[in-house]
């Protein structure tokens, strides 16, 4: 018998231990094992048991993520030899995503032009749970191969969904845009990993000489390969300059994958972004690239050009697309302070924004469903003929803007309080700068919002129409929930926001 | 159950009750909404009853002064390294706050009472109406930052849809300015108040607080921190209090409203329906005025003293201004709008001043522009409902159509433009006078403010002049001689209270003076005290 190198029982002990807490990733790849097979043997008619399967698939998931939250409380840990990092903050993203997953694969089949395609929704569920996989490694991946490869994989699924009904030009115009930015953006990302790995020779993000290396390094090539690298992750943010594609693709996608596109990619790059910043942000001897000023810059032109170039637009899902842009820039303050309170401000500010966001598409669905309804002028005189549905749709964009009583509200509260307390200790400019523009984007963003309630219940309809279709319960049911866990979370944000 | 918080809630409560009602109960929805603010009203006149008086309940900057207090830990969020966040539900009164919350219940019956011509779409209309009522007591009351905050956005939303849906023709325009404007106000404010948040500790927990009235202690605010008094901090080159004073002084500014930041007013108050006049005017105005004292000059009383001059400047632009637009106008509620300006002015000069006097007309500006201004905007809704016009050129001769209607307008103008008797006289009158004391402002502005007055007078009396004397000539003939007769015994039901009061307040300014007396000395002397 030969010797077996010592190190091998080493980690192979590791990659043991490691299973063992590695279940909602485990449970989340048998699901789409299951989910895969039943598509495949049920074909067209497999859309409803897929997605029940996928729902409660999600509950056990989530089970197992709190299992692990209530394990790392206090200390995180590396999984598979060094592979992925495992901490507080992200197994509360893990739970968000997740959740927020539990919600889309309810939503999906209520839309109706989604639900008529002729493939059935077998696919769609098939293809949002494997990239649920993808976003958990995404949020845990610890070196740069994790990265790519966790990064990719949403990508694929997003590709796919977007261009899951692609009838008209627009649509699959829309895709193909989608697809072919993407997949640039991952080259050029690639090659600043490529890059990175060259000059620190690790491709654990954590190991200790990473940061000296690249320290030791060029400068310029160094400052390349963190502008190409933060383009890659910037493309799934869609921060300003990457946020180009957002519009189109938004508008062109049905529905629901916007409310995928806008909410589960963006949570899971923000997570993936705060573990490749971690290393540098904790070494006071990196000098080569100041993060927080060129995340600021970039926060601040995220605000101002997604926020106006919203007011400028008609159609409700292009107003939405903007919007979430400037959503990403004012997330992106939170993760500049880097202080353990900013990460609590920056999960609940996500939550709320999934929450609220998922519910307002919901209502675009909801108004496309009922009347046709696309642009704001469609909106016309609604508000009375769907009273319900219209009065969610004003608490929702409230939250949205952030006015009280709203959960947007206390997030924007908090977002802003984490980035003060910076400012009380180091007096940085551009920390108020922030501020300033956080504030006026603001009232920038009320301009658009109130557009849809203006058209609802301010303007009279051009035609009197005497037919107001019924719409099914069911969506207005979750839009309902929706709103009201907005309210609540405006009167009582401590209930989540102490969990996080 | 605390009364401040029976007070603050019962409206919500009504309206959760019309919200459950069918559509076809329609018709008593005003009856229910009216019994509300009846229940409302009742109640602060039980707590002005019951409001105690004297030195040991000054209110101000002592927690233990307030009245009716209640204060119960609401958000508690744990930050981690930076300590614990910590929201109270804490609200209550001095004498500052409960005259207003007094007005605001009077003016809310008469803004039901106005409602009646409200003809469709009533359950919106009424639920939304509650739902401003609570927001506004809720302002009135409210002792931390964070739930004055609320309420004070809460009211945004309900009144934009009750100026939008239900106003006149270029409703969509002056909702959206409205909105914007004072949005724009108190997104800044809210930047200062999480500043604020940040800098001040409570001594007794040790966690940062959004307490009003700890905020006001200079000893409270931690070393360094940005707003503390001691450590002189410059924000964009500009002393950090003074530019949260300024902040803070817009948002209000822009509420009560001060010229330049007026615009919004005679669009909104102009297209609004009569009770959402009634209450914009009546109560809005004075939510600026309150912030003005209890947040800026309470918790930057230096600031205040160093630019009295300036605030002083503005509330004499806003009087003239205000009262030389009035002067060109045709529309008689943008007439009464502008007076509403020019009228708010006085507010200003008085807290200018920072003498007793002056503060004291200030808040009895504050109650009797209240009731009059309710009263005005009622009588304009009278006519309009009528006859849906109101240029002043439209009308000659009211007095010999209606002597009885002609009787209140009366009673309003003269009152409106301080005839002593009245309660706008003795406001104005100690407004001027502490200008005059005051050595903050100089005295050419109190003879400016005596100037407004006189402008008052003319475009009062030119317009009952123009209206109502004469010979009798209508733009539309009989048919309006015929619906411009007699008045019904609900508008008798409202205007009747409110020409009582101001004559009532007139006489008897005690009524008001006693009750105020003690919070303003407290206020004027934790100036005094700040300074040096």
């Amino acid at each position: 018998m030969q010797q077996v190198p010592p190190y091998l029982t080493q980690q192979l002990d590791d990659v043991m231990s490691s299973l063992l807490v590695f279940k909602p990733e485990l449970c989340l790849a048998g699901l789409f094992l299951l989910v895969l097979g039943i598509d495949l043997i049920y074909r067209k008619n497999s859309g409803k048991a897929c997605r029940m399967l996928g729902c409660a698939g999600m509950l056990l998931v989530l089970a197992a993520d709190l299992g692990q939250y209530l394990i790392f409380k206090e200390q995180g840990r590396f999984l598979f030899i060094n592979n992925l990092i495992l901490n507080h903050d992200n197994i509360v993203l893990k739970m968000i995503i997740d959740a927020v997953t539990f919600t889309l694969l309810v939503y999906f089949p209520w839309d109706h032009q989604l639900k008529t395609h002729k493939k059935g929704l077998g696919d769609a569920y098939t293809i949002i749970i494997a990239s649920v996989l993808g976003l958990h490694l995404m949020v845990m991946s610890a070196t740069l191969l994790t990265m790519f490869l966790s990064i990719e994989m949403v990508s694929i699924a997003s590709y796919l969904l977007v261009a899951y009904r692609t009838e008209s030009n627009f649509s699959a115009e829309a895709a193909l845009k989608y697809v072919l930015f993407g997949m640039a953006a991952s080259a050029v990302m690639l090659y600043g990993i490529s890059l990175f790995y060259g000059f620190s020779g690790s491709i654990n993000l954590y190991h200790p000489h990473m940061v000296a290396n690249l320290q030791a390094a060029d400068p310029t090539v160094i400052v390349l390969a963190v502008v190409l690298i933060l383009a890659g992750i910037g493309f799934k943010l869609s921060f300003v300059p990457l946020h180009f594609w957002v519009p189109d693709v938004y508008q062109g996608a049905s529905t629901p994958v916007t409310a995928y596109l806008s909410t589960l990619p963006k949570i899971a790059g923000f997570g993936l972004l705060v573990t490749f910043l971690r290393p540098f942000m904790f070494n006071p001897t990196w000098s080569r690239f100041d993060f927080t000023l060129i995340l600021s810059i970039a926060a601040i032109v995220t605000m101002i050009a997604g926020n106006f170039a919203a007011i400028w637009q008609q159609n409700v899902k292009r107003i939405l697309a903007y919007s979430s842009v400037g959503h990403t820039g004012f997330a992106l303050m939170a993760i500049v302070t880097f202080t353990p309170q900013s990460m609590g401000a920056l999960s609940f500010y996500l939550i709320v924004y999934a929450i609220a966001n998922i519910g307002v598409l919901g209502l675009a669905t909801y108004f496309a469903n009922a009347m046709q309804a696309h642009t704001v002028n469609d909106y016309k005189g609604l508000g009375t003929k769907y009273p319900i549905a219209s009065v969610c749709f004003v608490v929702l964009l409230i939250s949205l803007t952030g006015i009280p009583v709203s959960a947007g509200f206390n997030a924007k509260v908090l977002v802003f309080s984490s980035v003060y307390e910076v400012y009380q200790h180091g007096h940085k400019g551009i920390m108020l700068a922030l501020l300033v523009t956080g504030a006026v984007t603001t009232v920038v963003s009320l301009f658009y919002y109130l557009k849809i309630p203006l058209n609802l219940f301010l303007r009279k309809e051009d035609t009197v129409r005497n037919h107001y279709p019924a719409v099914s319960k069911d969506l207005l049911v979750m839009i309902v929930i929706l709103s009201l866990i907005v309210v609540l979370l405006g009167i009582f944000p401590d209930a989540l926001a102490n969990l996080l | 159950m605390n009364i401040l918080t029976l007070l603050i809630f019962i409206p919500a409560l009504f309206g959760l009750l019309i919200l459950a009602l069918p559509a076809s109960l329609k018709q008593s929805f005003k009856y229910i909404t009216l019994a509300a603010t009846l229940i409302q009203l009742g109640l602060s006149i039980w707590l002005y009853i019951n409001f105690q008086t004297g030195a040991a309940f000054g209110g101000i900057n002592h927690e233990s002064q307030f009245q009716f207090v209640q204060k119960i830990s609401w958000i508690s969020l744990d930050l981690g390294t930076a300590g614990r966040m910590q929201v109270d539900y804490f609200v209550g009164v001095d004498g500052i706050s409960i005259l207003l919350l007094v007005m605001t219940a009077v003016v809310m019956v008469i803004a039901v009472l106005a409602s009646w011509e409200i003809k469709h779409n009533l359950k919106g209309f009424f639920v939304l109406f509650l739902l401003l009522d609570m927001a506004v007591a809720g302002v009135f009351c409210a002792l931390d930052f964070f739930l004055f905050y609320l309420f004070y956005e809460l009211m945004l939303l309900p009144l934009y849809f009750l100026i939008g849906i239900w106003g006149g023709v270029r409703r969509e325009y002056a909702a959206i300015k409205f909105f914007l404007y004072t949005l724009f106000g108190s997104v800044f404010m809210l930047l200062i108040m999480v500043g604020l948040y940040l800098s001040v500790t409570d001594p007794a927990t040790g966690n940062h607080t959004f307490n009003i009235v700890q905020m006001m202690n200079p000893a409270n605010y931690q070393q360094g921190s940005v707003f503390s008094i001691f450590s002189h901090q410059t924000l964009f080159g500009i002393p950090a209090r003074v530019l949260a004073f300024v902040v803070l002084f817009i948002a209000f500014a822009i509420k009560v409203p001060v010229v330049p930041l007026h615009t919004w007013l005679p669009d909104a108050h102009v297209e609004a329906p009569t009770p959402v006049s009634i209450i914009l005017a009546g109560v809005l105005l004075k939510i600026g005025g309150y912030g003005i004292i209890r947040i800026c000059i309470g918790i930057f009383p230096e600031v205040a003293y160093q630019g009295a001059y300036w605030l002083g400047l503005l509330g004499v632009v806003s009087i003239l201004y205000g009262a030389l637009n009035a002067l060109a106008q045709r529309d008689l509620k943008r007439l009464i709008a502008y007076s509403s300006v020019s009228h708010m002015g006085f507010v200003l000069l008085g807290l200018a001043s920072q003498t007793a006097e002056g503060v004291s007309g200030a808040m009895m500006q504050m109650i009797s522009h209240g009731f009059l201004s309710s009263m005005l905007f009622f009588l304009v809704g009278v006519i309009y409902t009528r006859v849906h016009d109101r240029d002043i050129y439209n009308f000659r001769g009211l007095a010999t159509v209606n002597p009885q209607y002609t009787t209140y307008v009366m009673i309003a103008f003269f009152a409106s433009l301080g005839l002593p008797g009245f309660s706008a006289f003795i406001a104005e009158a100690f407004s001027l006078t502490g200008a005059f004391k005051s050595e903050l402002i100089p005295n050419w502005m109190a003879v400016c403010g005596s100037i407004g007055i006189l402008l008052s007078a003319a475009y009062f009396l030119w317009t009952l002049q123009r209206m109502f004397f004469g010979k009798e000539l209508l733009k539309g003939g009989d048919s309006w001689k015929q619906a411009l007769t007699g008045l019904k015994l609900r508008e008798k039901l409202a205007l009747f209270p409110l020409a009582v009061l101001a004559l009532v307040l007139g006489i008897m300014p005690s009524l008001v003076f006693s009750k105020i007396n003690d919070s303003v000395l407290a206020l004027v002397e934790f100036t005094k005290q700040m300074v040096r």
